[in-house]
């Protein structure tokens, strides 16, 4: 088995990175991405009228050293060269300075449309209900936003008008051949299919290969990613000459397809220029013979083609590069806009208006629910909550107890019935002025990158500090958070590290309470910390709930003999329902529960 | 170690540099090898030039007699005719120029295997091993983003710095002289002119690579800033959502969005002034060149094609190789701050490894002692203070305590995960640091609080410590860890593919394959970390069963809050502020009033009342 997982560890690729990270040109998606140009319409118009102007001054100014050393230079006129040279160098400076603008407004147009990409981006997020983000990984969401905009930048920024001006370019040094001398010009003409021949059989190749590198490449980093994680456990397990082996094996793996690419590119780029010796050498060979032989060929024209020559194919490696660049300007632009284009599953009605000030009445009318079609998780669930109750929702994992909440919250819309707050429907009040109103303390309280105080005051930012030490304060806890080295201005550090886990659940508490909200939800943590903490978390947890209607799924008896009413859940039904007593004498579903409890507790 | 953000100090940077140099004269004669065949190159794409001039000057020859034919070169017979001259100087031109082309080839593909297939690899090896060498410590201090950095990004610094400063400067170099030589032997006062423009470009390039690079460096910042703010939100949206918090979000996501097009704003001058000035200044020899070659060419001091037209060619040539300068100073600063982060992991003293002269005393029983132990993770945060205990072969100890009381670190003692800072811990009478460190390890079976699986199938991941254990050892060891039946139900059994893209298990399983893996090594010492706090009460039943099996006959160390685990160990360590205040068996402790009595009562009370 060991040699055969190893082979699996190794080929294995990540599913995500499946998606094409090169996709060809497609018209709508570049119109549509050009389209975000169109806010900063009098920027990108200068700019193509910039590129215009470059396309034909290159050319031009090729042309006119051809004109200088065929005309003055060749007649010894000294006054006219110098005369001839001003106009060059006035022309070269105006070319000059066109290119700076160039570069300049692409560059600010690049990043505009990079910061509107974001923020629509954002905003997009932002409205989508809860389920989305659930059913996503974090890790994606974070590629959209950054590399695949980032990709974009690319295209729009220099892909695009590059393109153009090489394109522009290469028609304007043809165009100047042409009228230079038609027939050195079907000498030209005859390289363009080898040309043609030259890309056309390496595009397909080098883009195949560079995809394969980059697969490669990711399989090297996630492996390590893996290891960096799993630290702990490779050297616990001894297992660090196994894994050299297998990630040795993948760097070279990842070599020898970089190996691939290089031997591919390092034939076609010698090939592309080859073409342009070779153009050289059917000047020299034909235009030579051709002046001798008196067909209207000049030395003149054999040095105006020297100059142009080289402003013809020169843009040809560059239009190439542009060009594999964009199928990756491309491809992050499909999946960005698949993402924009995801529509929010559900939004508030457009008559739903403001939640007015709420005493905290609660009732659920009937409430059906299923996350996928056909499997439904509530099947009529009805219940009342009278203002300052506390309700405990208590069932197996699966018994829908965190759905109720994501209902009576408005993360979910229910398929049938009603919830009910003093009296409204939710379906009629818009989803943030309900929360403003509502308090959440989760199993997984998030805290955000910056100090206590300003998680704490997340939810009303105005708040003092002497409000936020009251809060604590209320919380009878003041004291633990002031035990810290910066009391209240610790920071919490990412993801809360820094912080025990007991005192995360403060932080949680005093949030919520900050917040001072009418009905409160708590999502019981399920693993105790330790028991010294435990009872000062149960202290300020009470103090929290006081006066407020709670809905607490409980994982500790303690809160549910606390209860005013305990609903008891099995498979979305409500079997049971009563106060702690009530339903131990029912001997029912809940006595079974109580038994399970306490045999793992003690 | 010093930490990743210290500002690199002259010394350092010397010392890294001097470093490089030494790494780059070790691949001498590889370097050698390709500059050599730059060379060949370089000297066919002059030859081409040349070639090209002398067709010009011979038209001018054929059609004004006036003016001397130009030296042929040696390639064209001396009775060729006029036409037949042409033919020749075009053959000549298209056989350099298909040599010039092969030679390119070569120079690529050499170079390539060369600076990826090899200084790449032993770079990345080399950093990939070491790194799993290193003790904790080090992962504790570097962010695992920074970690993967180092050995993706960084390994190449050295290739950077070899190909992209040492090499490329050898090529800048070979093409000015080549072409100086070239330009030198037709005149040197018009060499001299054309060049006059190249000492502003070298210091250009130079200044505008020093200007623009702290520019992207603060931009990266930001950028860091947005994504580190962007990711919190989006795995704290359901805080978000629930304070409706939704447009202060936005509004601070839309401020850093702001800040990095703001901050682009300013380096865009001196980006978008880069190539104007570098091609003004071409252009501007350009002209001297028609000027001053335009008055020699008429006073017949030079000739039109060898002369002017192929200087023109060959100032072309120049020009693109000064511009990559630029890039030069550039990959230097890329490549040596790179280099210092790669020689700071090389460096590392790994901290924990197998000392000199370490035996294996073969077959252990499993009695560990700690004698006096102190630890700290950082300076003078000392986490133990003077630990002394006994564990027989066989025992069950629970260590209890509040968070941060030290009973982690106490464990991550035993394998040698660190080391302590004094006082020593003991296998069997021997010190721990005197074992070969994989024997010690494999001695030691690990269940965490979170256990990471790694992408693989479950077979493979149970077989983790041993990856050639036969199947039939794979699954005794995943019967006593309670994992068989579950693993069985699954479609592809133990083949089936963990992880992303795979399988997705729930917290219990995930527990049981990592006891299971456990006992594959047959530790003689099990720690068991809290393996059932990130579990919900049912399913913290399953694990205990499992747990139970896996602890018989081994000397087990718990970390536990539960009663039920607390009244069945043999020794219960209570340890307070990293202080060992009691031992003793539950019933022994609940004698005394002590901390560990009013933490049960607290608990009962709490919890079960």
């Amino acid at each position: 088995m060991s040699k055969s997982s190893l082979e699996i560890a190794v080929r294995r690729i990540r599913p995500d990175e499946e998606e094409p990270d090169r996709l060809p040109l497609r018209w709508s998606t570049v119109a549509r991405l050009f389209a975000f140009t169109s806010p900063h319409r009098l920027q990108r118009n200068t700019l193509l009228g910039l590129c215009i102007f470059r396309a034909m001054a290159l050319p031009g100014l090729a042309w006119l050293v051809g004109v200088i050393i065929n005309g003055p230079v060749t007649t010894g006129d000294g006054a006219a060269t110098l005369r001839a040279l001003a106009l060059f160098t006035a022309f070269f400076i105006v070319a000059d300075v066109a290119l700076y603008w160039r570069i300049r407004l692409a560059h600010q147009i690049g990043e505009n449309v990079l910061r509107d990409l974001r923020d629509k981006l954002m905003a997009h997020l932002l409205t989508q209900p809860l389920s989305f983000f659930h059913a996503r990984r974090h890790g994606s969401l974070i590629s959209r936003m950054i590399s695949d905009i980032e990709a974009m930048r690319n295209g729009i920024q220099n892909n695009f008008f590059i393109s153009f001006v090489s394109f522009g370019q290469m028609a304007c040094a043809a165009a100047l051949m042409l009228l230079a001398n038609p027939q050195l010009f079907l000498v030209l003409l005859a390289i363009v299919p080898c040309l043609l021949l030259v890309h056309g059989f390496f595009r397909g190749k080098i883009l195949h290969a560079s995809r394969v590198q980059q697969e490669t490449f990711s399989r090297v980093t996630s492996a390590l990613a893996e290891t960096v994680q799993g630290i702990r456990v490779t050297q616990g397990f001894a297992r660090e000459d196994t894994n050299a082996g297998i990630f040795t094996r993948l760097v070279r793996s990842l070599a020898d397809n970089v190996v691939k690419t290089a031997s591919l590119t390092s034939l076609y780029l010698p090939l592309l220029e080859l073409n342009a010796q070779g153009f050289m050498a059917a000047l020299i060979g034909v235009g030579g013979w051709a002046a001798l032989s008196g067909t209207g060929t000049s030395l003149g024209d054999l040095v105006t083609f020297f100059f142009l020559a080289d402003l013809f194919f020169s843009p040809i490696t560059i239009i190439g590069t542009q060009l594999s660049e964009a199928t990756l300007a491309m491809a992050g632009a499909e999946r960005y806009f698949r993402l924009l284009d995801t529509p929010p599953a559900w939004t508030d009605k457009p008559t739903a208006g403001e939640c007015p000030a709420l005493k905290g009445h609660v009732e659920f009318r009937n409430i059906h629910f299923a996350y996928i079609p056909d499997r439904p998780v509530l099947h009529g669930i009805s219940f009342v909550a009278q203002p300052g109750q506390v309700v405990a929702l208590v069932g197996h994992t699966g018994s829908g107890k965190s759905t109720i909440i994501g209902l009576l919250a408005k993360f979910q819309l229910p398929l049938a019935g009603q919830v009910l707050v003093d009296g409204h429907d939710l379906a009629d009040i818009r989803q943030e002025t309900l929360r403003r109103q509502m308090g959440f303390v989760f199993q997984q309280n998030f805290l955000f990158a910056g100090t206590i105080a300003e998680n704490v005051k997340s939810p009303r930012p105005d708040a003092t500090d002497e409000e936020i030490r009251q809060a604590f304060r209320d919380l009878d806890c003041l004291d633990l958070i002031e035990d810290l080295p910066a009391g209240i201005h610790t920071p919490c550090s990412e993801k809360g590290r820094g912080l025990s886990m007991g005192q995360q659940q403060l932080v949680a508490f005093a949030r919520a309470l900050l917040a001072n909200p009418r009905i409160l939800v708590l999502d019981e943590a399920t693993s105790a910390v330790d028991t010294l903490t435990e009872a000062r978390l149960q202290v300020a947890l009470a103090r929290l709930m006081k006066g407020r209607t709670c809905f607490v799924v409980a994982h500790r008896l303690s809160t549910i003999r606390r209860a005013d009413c305990v609903i008891v859940l099995d498979e979305g039904r409500i079997v049971e329902r009563g106060t702690h007593e009530e339903l131990l004498a029912l001997q029912g579903a809940y006595a079974g529960l109580h038994r399970d409890f306490l045999s793992s507790t003690t | 170690m010093p930490a990743a953000s210290d500002p690199p100090t002259a010394d350092s940077r010397e010392a890294t540099l001097w470093r490089l140099l030494r790494i780059a004269w070790s691949y001498r004669s590889d370097c050698l090898q390709l500059l050599g065949l730059q060379l060949v190159v370089v000297f066919l794409t002059v030859a081409v030039i040349a070639l090209a001039g002398v067709g010009i000057d011979f038209v001018r020859h054929c059609t004004d007699r006036a003016i001397p034919a130009p030296p042929l070169p040696f390639f064209v017979p001396a009775d060729a005719t006029d036409k037949a001259v042409f033919v020749w100087l075009g053959a000549g031109i298209l056989v350099a120029a298909l040599l010039r082309a092969i030679i390119s080839y070569v120079f690529g593909l050499v170079s390539v295997r060369f600076l990826h297939g090899r200084i790449v690899v032993n770079l990345r090896s080399q950093v990939f091993a070491k790194l799993q060498q290193l003790s904790f410590r080090f992962f504790d201090s570097n962010a695992s983003g920074s970690i993967i950095n180092r050995v993706t990004s960084d390994a190449h610094a050295i290739r950077l710095f070899i190909e992209g400063v040492v090499l490329q400067l050898a090529i800048i170099t070979i093409t000015l002289v080549a072409c100086s030589v070239y330009m030198l032997r037709t005149d040197w006062r018009l060499t001299l002119a054309c060049l006059s423009v190249l000492p502003f470009q070298i210091w250009f390039a130079i200044r505008f690579s020093r200007k623009v690079r702290p520019a992207y460096e603060e931009n990266r910042e930001l950028m860091d800033r947005m994504v580190l703010g962007f990711s919190e939100n989006v795995q704290g949206i359901q805080v978000v959502k629930g304070f409706a918090l939704e447009p202060r979000v936005m509004g601070r996501f839309a401020g850093w969005s702001e800040d990095i097009r703001l901050q682009k704003r300013k380096v865009f001058g001196e980006i978008a002034l880069f190539w104007p000035v570098i091609d003004g200044l071409n252009r501007l020899s350009m002209a001297i060149l028609i000027g001053y070659g335009g008055w020699m060419v008429a006073r017949g001091e030079i000739a039109l094609g060898t002369g002017l037209v192929a200087f023109a060619g060959l100032l072309q040539q120049f020009s693109a190789q000064v511009t990559t300068l630029a890039s030069v100073v550039d990959n230097a600063q890329v490549s040596l701050a790179g280099a210092k982060r790669i020689f700071e992991i090389l460096d590392t003293d790994p901290g924990v490894a197998t000392e000199p002269g370490a035996a294996s005393p073969g077959r252990f029983l499993g009695r560990v002692t700690f004698e006096n132990v102190s630890f700290e993770y950082q300076e003078n945060a000392t986490v133990l203070h003077a630990l002394s205990f006994v564990a027989e072969p066989g025992q069950r100890i629970a260590i209890a305590g509040a968070t941060g009381a030290g009973k982690s670190a106490l464990l991550s003692l035993i394998p040698r995960f660190y080391d302590p800072r004094s006082g020593r811990v003991t296998l069997d009478g021997h010190d721990i640091r005197a074992l070969p460190l994989p024997e010690l390890r494999r001695q030691v079976g690990m269940v965490f609080q979170e256990n990471f699986l790694f992408s693989n199938t479950i077979a493979a991941n149970i077989a983790f410590g041993h990856p050639d254990a036969t199947q039939e050892r794979i699954e005794r060891a995943a019967r006593i860890a309670g994992a068989h039946a579950f693993i069985m139900a699954l479609p592809e059994g133990y083949e089936t593919f963990l992880g992303e893209g795979g399988v997705n298990l729930s917290g219990g399983q995930r527990q049981r394959i990592a006891i299971a893996r456990a006992l594959l090594l047959e530790p003689t010492v099990l720690l068991l970390d809290d393996p059932t706090s990130a579990i919900d009460p049912e399913t913290e039943k399953e694990i205990m069963e499992a747990m139970e099996a896996a602890m018989v006959g081994r000397t087990t160390f718990i970390v536990a809050h539960r009663l039920s685990t607390l009244r069945r160990a043999d020794q219960i360590l209570v340890l307070e502020h990293g202080k060992l205040v009691q031992v003793g068996t539950h019933a022994q402790l609940m004698a005394q009033d002590g901390h560990y009595r009013r933490a049960i009562l607290v608990q009962s009370e709490g919890v079960v009342a």
